[in-house]
């Protein structure tokens, strides 16, 4: 017998939980069924069955340069963010230093800025400075919005990684910076490919700090965003959220069903 | 031999290890970097607040002019408090929404948990932008819902429910579809640490299930509640996206202000900066706030 839950409750709330999921997952659904309907506009009653918009967004040169920015853009940045994060983390889990919770609030902080508010902050860094706005001025604002989520996976895992692994390799006579390579890394290499993978698609899908700072190179949701205000773009854009979906939910649940099996072998 | 050492606890010991990089050499990257393209970029905007830097070339000084305007002015105030209203709703709904769903998770006792959390939040996990394009697909005039009322003949296609898309009601509906996942994810958190023996200690000494649930599941799930509305109510109240995109003039909200006064039009940077410092201000003093509640507390006989 259940204390949380009487057997009606659970059957509540599992109907409930599909409710839900029908509800998150219906409008998905919908793009998918009008991304393969043979109109212009999505609208009831469905016309008939095409690869038209597949073809058209395989032909357009200006959407597929802005998916090869926004993966150029998402693979520096995620870069750049999991080397700070893992940089951060190591002081975070193995370090004893004053001010240690300012610091931490710091390297946190960037979660909790409104990303329009950080995104016109660096346009007047960039504007003050006399930096020309490119793909570069992006990469740097997708790092620091990267990076304390790249601490936030990196660093409980440092914590619970044994420390007297590093130091039986530090007493066996291996240099520090080997002990990180041959010991630590591995151990925690789990944890540095899923925050490579969480800063890419952070990145990937970035629109409020871009739309502030990017050149005349766009990145994809800076096409999206533009694209979306002229319907007769639409069943094409359509056909491209289709993939895009597909291809990140594909991502998200690999990464995670991997880091989940990589980690159970190493907990051993 | 060695064995016997090994399962001495090694806390005093592990204090002593230290790896060649020290701790500056460590943050010194991560925290310099946060400092330029973090700090002062924020610093410079509270200049511009403050007209120490100024768009319009000529002689610029120090004043309180744009700070004096913003807190008389009643437009930016009354845009304000509409999009703390919009921002409260939705966050309030998601959250009453998520309770339950992170409550089946986490207490039903599903063998399949974690499966089911991942089904949960894999929309968030997916693009932004994309998931607001469904909606205009399907809130539009000729949309799904009115192509289909239309199509069954439940209403003329000369008129079609137009107030679904472009309207207060098409933002709070999109914020709360993109952020109703995400919600679910720190309260289930709480829930599951939730030490069950609590449940049946209270059950045993009598308590309902209702009792049970008001006495000790909620109180200890509150700071996962507290981080669920928090981490909501934030990015919601400096949205511009979803109102641009499916909001018209009556969804227009706080954030669009200043998009539009850093605009091509007619460029405000002084009042812009206000309005982004004051924004800045109201989501730090919150956080700091919700901080307190954040850490979990321990059940104390009262």
């Amino acid at each position: 017998m259940d204390v949380a839950l009487s057997k009606n409750g659970a059957r509540l709330l599992r109907a409930f939980f599909c409710l839900v999921v029908i509800f998150l997952y219906a409008p998905i659904v919908i793009l998918l069924i009008f991304s393969f309907n043979d109109s212009a506009v999505p609208t009831f009653p469905l016309s008939g069955f095409t690869f038209h918009w597949y073809r058209d967004f395989l032909e357009n040169g200006d959407l597929r340069a802005a998916l090869e920015t926004s993966a150029i853009i998402a693979a520096l940045s995620s870069v750049g963010a999991v080397v700070l994060g893992v940089l951060a983390s190591l002081a975070l889990t193995r370090r004893r230093f004053r001010g240690k919770a300012a610091v931490s609030a710091l390297l946190l902080s960037p979660l909790v800025i409104p990303y329009l508010v950080f995104g016109i902050s660096l346009l007047l860094l960039f504007h003050r400075l006399g930096v020309p706005r490119s793909v570069l001025t992006v990469v740097i604002g997708h790092i620091v919005i990267s990076l304390p989520y790249t601490i936030l996976v990196l660093a409980p895992r440092l914590d619970q990684i044994d420390a007297s692994l590093e130091e039986a390799a530090f007493d066996l006579g291996a240099s520090r910076l080997r002990t990180f390579r041959s010991i630590t890394l591995p151990l925690i290499l789990p944890a540095v490919v899923s925050a490579f993978l969480i800063a890419f698609t952070t990145s990937f899908d970035e629109y409020a700090v871009a739309s502030f700072v990017v050149g005349p190179r766009v990145t994809f949701p800076i096409y999206l965003y533009s694209a979306l205000r002229f319907p007769s773009q639409l069943p094409q854009v359509i056909a491209v959220a289709v993939v895009v979906l597909v291809v990140s939910l594909g991502v998200v649940i690999a990464a995670e069903v991997g880091r989940r099996f990589a980690e159970r072998r190493f907990a051993a | 031999m060695a064995v016997a050492d090994a399962r001495e606890p090694p806390a005093p010991r592990r204090r002593r290890f230290r790896l060649d990089l020290t701790t500056p050499s460590l943050l010194g990257l991560p925290l310099a970097w946060l400092v330029v393209f973090f700090l002062v970029p924020i610093a410079i905007v509270g200049a511009y607040s403050f007209n120490v830097y100024s768009l319009d070339p000529g002689p610029h000084g120090f004043t309180l002019t744009a700070w004096h305007d913003f807190i008389h002015s009643s437009i930016y105030l009354k845009l304000f408090w509409k999009s703390v209203k919009m921002s409260l709703l939705v966050s309030a709904i998601i959250v009453v929404l998520a309770y339950p769903l992170a409550y089946y998770l986490a207490l039903s006792g599903t063998k399949r948990k974690y499966v089911l959390l991942l089904l949960l939040i894999a929309p968030f996990l997916t693009s932004y932008l994309l998931r607001v394009l469904a909606w205009k697909v399907i809130l539009g005039d000729h949309g799904v819902i009115n192509s289909f009322l239309f199509w069954t003949g439940l209403r003329d296609p000369d008129h079609p429910i137009s107030q679904l898309l472009y309207s207060r009601f098409a933002v709070m509906l999109v914020l709360g579809y993109i952020w109703l996942p995400f919600v679910a994810l720190p309260i289930f958190v709480s829930l599951e640490s939730l030490d069950t023996r609590l449940l049946e200690a209270a059950s045993d000494l009598g308590a309902s299930r209702l009792q049970a649930f008001r006495k000790v599941t909620l109180p200890l799930s509150l700071p996962g509640v507290f981080a669920a509305f928090l981490f909501v109510f934030i990015p919601t109240l400096g949205e511009f996206v979803t109102p641009s995109l499916v909001g018209g003039t009556s969804g227009y909200m706080y954030g669009n202000q200043i998009v539009d006064l850093f605009g091509t039009g007619f460029p405000d940077w002084e009042t812009g900066s206000v309005l982004a410092i004051f924004l800045l201000l109201v989501v730090t003093a919150l956080t700091v706030v919700f901080a307190r509640f954040l850490q979990p507390r321990q059940v104390t006989a009262d």
